[in-house]
C-alpha cells in the first residue's frame, strides 16, 4: 500500500511553466493529473518571464508556409521539418485556446489580435500583451488550472525518473523540506523549461537549472542538439547584478536601433537587408564582434536605442522595459541602453515524436526541454507557441497511455536516499560549484567556440563532478541535485558542440573553416545517449 | 564591491514562537538588489536562510518581503545599509517565506461559458490595467480593512472586476463580490502603494464593483442615505448650525499686499461640521498674502458618491462644480479637505490646478510662526498622501511650527471609503489601531489635514486632535503675542 509520501495518478506532468500547464490542462481531460512545481504554480519557469510575443498565422496575407520557411530559415535547416510544420499550423488554435480562456493580447482593432514585426519573419506575425505577453499567457493557463481538478503539488521537484521495465512510471521527488516522496503515474510529461542558469550570463530564472534534460538523459533517453544554446543579442550589462537580464527583441521589433560606441549601425555590416531584426545568431555574433573589437560601450556592452520613438509608444509598449529601466536609473525615452549578448535557450533537447513521445515508452516531453523544433536557432517568437501547441500535444498523448499496475519503488527509493548521505557528507558548497561552472560554460562554450575552449570547459566539468555538492540539512538535499543536473547539462552541451564540427545556426565553431551554407551541410542532428554522442551525416545515417 | 550591513527577521516553526532579528554583514556588488544581498547571506553566512525568489526581474511575484515595513519585490529593490528584511504580514513559513498558496488558489478563475473571441479594443483597454498583477500579495500584506474585517483582499477583487468586465465569461458574481467585503475597502490606496505594477485597485476595481453592487441594489443603507441627501441638498452633510459659507463674503482680502488669488473648494464636511477650522485656515492664508474667492453656489465634489459606487448623478456635480470655478478666473482652486482634493485631482478633467493647502502654502513659501513648545506626530490622511501624494509639505510646516515632531507610519485610521457611516464596527477598530499607534509615539497631540480622520481619530485618543492650519494660526498668535510683549516691554 502506498503511504503518506506517494501520491498515484494518471499523468504526472513535471514543471509549471507554459508548457506544463497547457499539458496539465490537456491531460486532465483523461484522467487524475498531478502539476509538480518546483515552484508556486506558474511562478516558475521562463514563460512568465517572455516579454515579446507569439508567432501565430493570423492574417490572410500571412501563411503557414511562410512560417514555416522562416522558422527553417532561421533554424540554419536544422529543425525537424515535421516538428516544424506542426508548430506554424497548430500555432493559431492554440492562441485561440488562449481568448477561450479569457487572455487578453492586445487588439489591432475589435477582434483583430495585433501583430508586431520580430527578428528573421518576412511577416509581422507576433502577437503581444504589450512586453508581457509571455505574463499573460501564464495568468491565462494558471486560471484555468486553478478552475481544474488538476492535483497541483507545489514546491517540490523531481530528483529522479521512477522508471519500470524500461517505461516511465513516476518521479521521486524532494519537497522543500528535503523530505522524499514518490509520484506514481501511467504517463509522464517532462515539462522543465531550460536550462541557461550554467552560464554566467543569462536571462532564465533561477529554476532554469535544466532538470528535465538531465531526468531524461538519466533515464536513457535520447537527446537532439544541445550544443545549439540560443544566445539572446540583448542582456542588461548593468548595474553588475542585473547582468543578463532581457531586453526584449520587442524593443528592436518597435523600431529600437543598435549602435556602436562610434555611433555606427553596425549590423550594416552584418545583415543590411534585415539590419536589427536580423536572426538572434546574426545579431548577437555581431554584437559580440563589436565588443571583441574595441567599440564596446564603457560597461562592455552596445547602445540600444528608442529615445528617437514617440514617448508614449514606449510607455504603452514596452512598459516592463521602462520600469525596469527606470528603476536603474536609465530613462529609455531619451537614453540609450546598454546591452550585450546573454545565454537565453536551448533549442537543443529530448527527442521527441510529432506526438511528444520521447525516446522512453510513456515518457512525453514539450516546451524547451525538447529539441528539434528551432533547429540551430530559434525565432523571437516561436518558443511561446511552442509550449501552447507542444504542451496541448504532450498532455493528450500522456493522457491517452494505457493505466497500468504501479510501480514498485522501495529499492529505487532506497539508492536516492544514499544519494542524500553522499549530500550530506559532501567536500564543497554548491554556490561554489555552481559558480565555476558558470565561468567555465561562459568561456569555453559560449558564442564563439573552439575544440580547446571547449575541452577547457570539459575538464573543469569533470573536475567539478568529481567534487560532492554539500547539503546542509536535509533542506540542501534539492540544491545538491540541481548542481548535478546543471554539470549533467553542461557535459551534454559541450559533448554535442565537439561532435558538430561546423558552424550553423547559434553553434560557432571559430576553429572550423567549411564551405557550405546551412542548406547544404552534410551533417544532421547531434545525438546523444548514455555515454554515446554522434552527429548525423547527410542522408539520415549516423 | 561595498560592504553592507543590513538585519534579517528569522523564523524556524520548529524552534521559535516567533520571528528574531538577525545582522548580517556581507560583500555585495554596486547596485545590489535586496534579493542579491540575501543570497550573499545564504552562500557566505549561513545556507539555511529560507526565502522565495525566481525570475530575478520582477515578472514571477516570488520574492515580495517587507523592507523598513514597507512591501517590496527583493529582486527589484535596492539594498540599503541598515535595512531590516521581514516576511510580508501574513503566516510566516520559515525565515521570510509565507504562506501563499492558500490565497492564490482562492483566486477566482474566469469560466469560459461565453462565445470564444479575441476583444473590442474598448475592452481590452478597460481590462489590461486589471491584468498585470504578478501575485506577489505585497497589497495583501499592505491592506489595513483586511486585518480587521471579513474581507477577500485588494487583488482578489481586482480579479473579481477583471472577470466582471469580460464578455467571455457571463457570469454575475456581484453578491458574492458583496459577500467577500466589497463594503469594507477604505479606498486608503495602501495597495496602490505597495503594488509593484501600480494597479489602481480602489479606482479601477473597488468602486467599479460598487457600482455594479448599486445597480443590483446592493449598496449598504447607510450610503444610499448619503446619496439621497447629496441629491436633494447638493450636501454629503446637513446643516445643523451656521455654514462655513454663510459667515464669510464672496471674496476675502489679504491682510496686506495680494501675494495671489485662489478660489476656494470648502468641501462639505469643512463647511458643514467644522467652519471653525476653516476659518483658522482662511486666516492663515489671509496672513500669507492670499485673495480667496468663495464662491456659493459650488456643491459636494461626489467623492462619498464614487466611493459607494453611487454615481448615477456624479456629472451634474462635477458640472456645476466645474463652471461654479471657473467663472472666479482663479487657476489655482484650494482644497482643505484631503477627500475633497483626491477627488478633483483624480476623478475630475479641470481647467484648473487643484491644490491643497499644504502645498500651496510651502510652493508659495509661508510665514514663519513662532515654534510652540509641543511635541506632537501627524497622521498622514490616506486622501492627501496617497492621494495626493502630498507627503512632505506638511512636515515642512510642521518643523517650522512646533519643538518636536515625531513620525508614526502612514496607516488608514477607517474613516475613508464610506467605512465609517456603513460599517462603523470596521472603522472603530482602524481608528483603535490609530490610537494605539499615536500613543506609541509618546506625543501630546496629533495633527492631521483631513476632516474625516480629525473627526475618526479624536474619538480613539485622548490626546487632541488638530488639524494643521488651526496649529499654524495658534503659532502665528503666539508670534504675535510675543511681539507685543516685547514692544510693551519697550515702551
Amino acid at each position: 500500500m502506498p503511504g503518506d509520501d506517494v501520491v498515484d495518478c494518471h499523468v504526472l506532468v513535471i514543471g509549471s511553466g507554459g508548457a506544463g500547464c497547457r499539458a496539465a490542462l490537456e491531460a486532465q481531460q483523461y484522467g487524475d493529473t498531478v502539476l509538480l512545481s518546483r515552484t508556486l504554480t506558474g511562478k516558475g519557469g521562463c514563460t512568465i518571464m517572455a516579454e515579446g510575443g507569439y508567432n501565430a498565422v493570423l492574417n490572410e496575407n500571412d501563411s503557414c508556409l511562410l512560417h514555416y520557411e522562416d522558422t527553417l530559415r532561421g533554424g540554419a535547416y536544422l529543425n525537424d521539418p515535421e516538428l516544424a510544420e506542426v508548430l506554424v499550423a497548430e500555432s493559431p488554435e492554440r492562441f485561440f485556446d488562449l481568448a477561450r480562456w479569457g487572455s487578453v493580447f492586445d487588439v489591432a482593432e475589435d477582434f483583430v489580435a495585433a501583430q508586431r514585426p520580430f527578428g528573421g519573419q518576412r511577416f509581422n506575425r507576433t502577437c503581444y500583451a504589450g512586453d508581457r505577453s509571455g505574463h499573460e499567457i501564464m495568468a491565462t493557463l494558471v486560471e484555468q488550472v486553478r478552475n481544474s481538478d488538476i492535483h497541483q503539488i507545489q514546491e517540490e521537484a523531481a530528483i529522479e525518473l521512477l522508471m519500470e521495465d524500461g517505461r516511465a512510471a513516476g518521479a521521486f521527488t524532494l519537497d522543500r523540506d528535503g523530505t522524499p516522496g514518490v509520484i506514481r503515474a501511467d504517463a509522464v510529461v517532462i515539462a522543465t523549461g531550460g536550462g541557461t542558469q550554467i552560464y554566467d550570463i543569462s536571462t532564465n530564472c533561477a529554476a532554469g537549472t535544466g532538470d528535465g534534460f538531465a531526468l531524461g538523459w538519466r533515464a536513457g533517453g535520447e537527446l537532439v542538439d544541445m550544443e545549439m544554446i540560443q544566445f539572446h543579442p540583448t542582456g542588461a550589462v548593468y548595474p553588475p547584478d542585473a547582468r543578463g537580464r532581457l531586453i526584449t527583441e520587442a524593443v528592436r521589433g518597435e523600431g529600437g536601433v543598435l549602435k556602436n560606441s562610434e555611433g555606427e549601425r553596425f549590423m550594416a555590416r552584418y545583415d543590411p537587408g534585415r539590419m536589427e531584426l536580423s536572426t538572434r545568431d546574426v545579431v548577437s555574433r555581431a554584437i559580440a564582434n563589436e565588443i571583441l573589437e574595441g567599440r564596446g560601450t564603457p560597461h562592455g556592452g552596445v547602445y540600444l536605442d528608442v529615445s528617437h520613438l514617440p514617448a508614449a509608444q514606449i510607455e504603452e509598449r514596452l512598459p516592463i522595459m521602462l520600469e525596469q529601466y527606470l528603476t536603474f536609473g536609465v530613462d529609455i525615452r531619451t537614453e540609450p541602453m546598454e546591452v550585450a549578448p546573454t545565454a537565453h535557450h536551448i533549442m537543443g533537447g529530448l527527442r521527441i515524436s510529432p506526438g511528444c513521445q520521447t525516446t522512453i515508452p510513456s515518457l512525453f516531453a514539450c516546451g524547451e526541454v525538447t529539441g528539434g523544433v528551432h533547429g540551430a536557432n530559434r525565432l523571437g517568437g516561436n518558443a511561446l507557441a511552442d509550449t501552447q501547441v507542444f504542451g496541448k500535444r504532450a498532455g493528450e498523448g500522456a493522457g491517452k497511455a494505457a493505466v497500468r499496475k504501479k510501480a514498485d519503488y522501495a529499492a529505487r527509493l532506497a539508492r536516492q536516499e544514499e544519494r542524500f548521505a553522499r549530500f550530506e557528507n559532501g567536500t564543497t558548497p554548491p554556490h561554489e560549484i555552481v559558480s565555476a561552472l558558470k565561468r567555465a560554460m561562459w568561456d569555453g562554450a559560449g558564442i564563439f567556440r573552439t575544440k580547446e575552449g571547449l575541452l577547457a570547459a570539459q575538464a573543469e566539468v569533470t573536475r567539478l563532478s568529481a567534487l560532492i555538492p554539500k547539503a546542509y540539512g536535509q533542506r540542501g538535499r534539492l540544491e545538491c541535485c540541481t548542481v548535478e543536473n546543471m554539470l549533467c547539462l553542461s557535459s551534454l552541451i559541450i559533448r554535442g558542440a565537439l561532435v558538430r564540427e561546423e558552424s550553423r545556426g547559434a553553434h560557432v565553431r571559430k576553429d572550423v573553416t567549411q564551405d557550405w551554407m546551412p542548406e547544404r551541410s552534410p551533417f544532421g542532428h547531434t545525438i546523444q545517449k548514455g555515454d554515446s554522442c554522434i552527429i548525423e551525416k547527410k542522408g539520415g545515417a549516423a | 564591491m561595498k560592504t553592507l550591513t543590513f538585519t534579517v527577521a528569522r523564523f524556524d516553526p520548529a524552534t521559535d514562537d516567533s520571528p528574531h532579528f538577525e545582522k548580517y554583514t556581507v560583500e555585495v556588488n554596486e547596485g545590489a538588489r535586496i534579493l542579491h544581498a540575501l543570497h550573499a547571506v545564504r552562500d557566505a553566512i549561513d545556507p539555511t536562510l529560507a526565502y522565495r525568489y525566481c525570475c530575478g526581474s520582477g515578472q514571477c511575484g516570488s520574492c515580495a518581503v517587507r523592507v523598513d515595513g514597507e512591501p517590496v519585490l527583493a529582486c527589484m529593490e535596492e539594498a540599503t545599509e541598515g535595512m531590516v528584511v521581514e516576511a510580508l504580514n501574513l503566516p510566516v513559513e520559515r525565515d521570510l517565506m509565507v504562506e501563499m498558496e492558500s490565497y492564490l488558489s482562492g483566486m477566482e478563475g474566469l469560466v469560459p461559458v461565453g462565445e470564444t473571441r479575441l476583444l473590442t479594443r474598448a475592452e481590452n483597454d478597460a481590462i489590461r490595467p486589471l491584468r498585470d498583477c504578478i501575485e506577489c500579495l505585497a497589497c495583501v500584506s499592505g491592506c489595513p480593512a483586511l486585518q480587521v474585517a471579513e474581507f477577500s483582499g485588494p487583488t482578489a477583487m481586482r480579479q473579481e472586476m477583471r472577470i466582471a468586465l469580460d464578455p467571455r465569461d457571463p457570469r454575475d458574481r456581484v453578491e458574492r463580490t458583496v459577500a467577500d467585503g466589497l463594503f469594507t475597502c477604505t479606498t486608503c490606496q495602501r495597495c496602490v502603494q505597495v503594488c509593484p505594477k501600480e494597479i489602481k485597485i480602489p479606482g479601477k476595481a473597488i468602486e467599479k464593483l460598487r457600482e455594479l453592487a448599486n445597480r443590483k441594489g446592493l449598496t449598504l443603507p447607510k450610503h444610499k442615505e448619503v446619496a439621497l441627501l447629496v441629491q436633494r441638498t447638493g450636501r454629503s452633510v446637513e446643516r445643523i448650525k451656521p455654514t462655513f459659507m454663510e459667515q464669510v463674503p464672496d471674496v476675502i482680502e489679504p491682510v496686506g499686499e495680494v501675494k495671489g488669488e485662489v478660489a476656494f473648494f470648502v468641501g462639505c464636511m469643512y463647511n458643514s461640521r467644522l467652519p471653525e477650522t476653516a476659518l483658522d485656515m482662511i486666516e492663515v492664508m489671509r496672513r500669507n498674502g492670499y485673495r480667496i474667492h468663495i464662491p456659493k453656489d459650488q456643491v459636494c465634489c461626489g467623492s462619498p458618491l464614487i466611493r459607494t459606487g453611487q454615481t448615477w448623478f456624479l456629472d451634474e456635480l462635477k458640472h456645476t462644480n466645474i463652471r461654479v470655478f471657473e467663472k472666479t478666473g482663479c487657476d489655482v482652486v484650494l482644497t482643505m479637505c484631503a477627500g475633497c482634493g483626491s477627488t478633483l485631482k483624480n476623478d475630475y478633467v479641470t481647467p484648473f490646478t487643484v491644490k491643497d493647502v499644504n502645498e500651496v502654502l510651502t510652493e508659495g513659501g509661508f510665514e514663519a510662526p513662532e515654534k510652540l513648545p509641543v511635541r506632537v506626530t501627524y497622521h498622514d490622511p490616506c486622501h492627501l498622501y496617497r492621494g495626493q501624494d502630498v507627503h512632505d509639505p506638511p512636515r515642512e510646516i510642521l518643523r517650522s511650527l512646533v519643538e518636536e515632531f515625531v513620525e508614526m507610519p502612514a496607516r488608514c485610521c477607517g474613516a475613508g471609503g464610506g467605512v465609517r457611516s456603513g460599517l462603523p464596527e470596521e472603522a472603530a477598530e482602524l481608528g483603535r489601531q490609530r490610537g494605539e499607534a499615536i500613543e506609541e509615539t509618546g506625543a501630546e497631540m496629533v495633527v492631521t489635514s483631513c476632516p474625516f480622520c480629525e473627526f475618526h481619530i479624536a474619538e480613539h485618543t485622548d490626546k487632541p486632535v488638530i488639524n494643521i492650519t488651526t496649529l499654524l494660526r495658534e503659532g502665528y498668535a503666539e508670534k504675535d503675542e510675543g511681539s507685543e510683549e516685547e514692544k510693551a516691554g519697550e515702551k
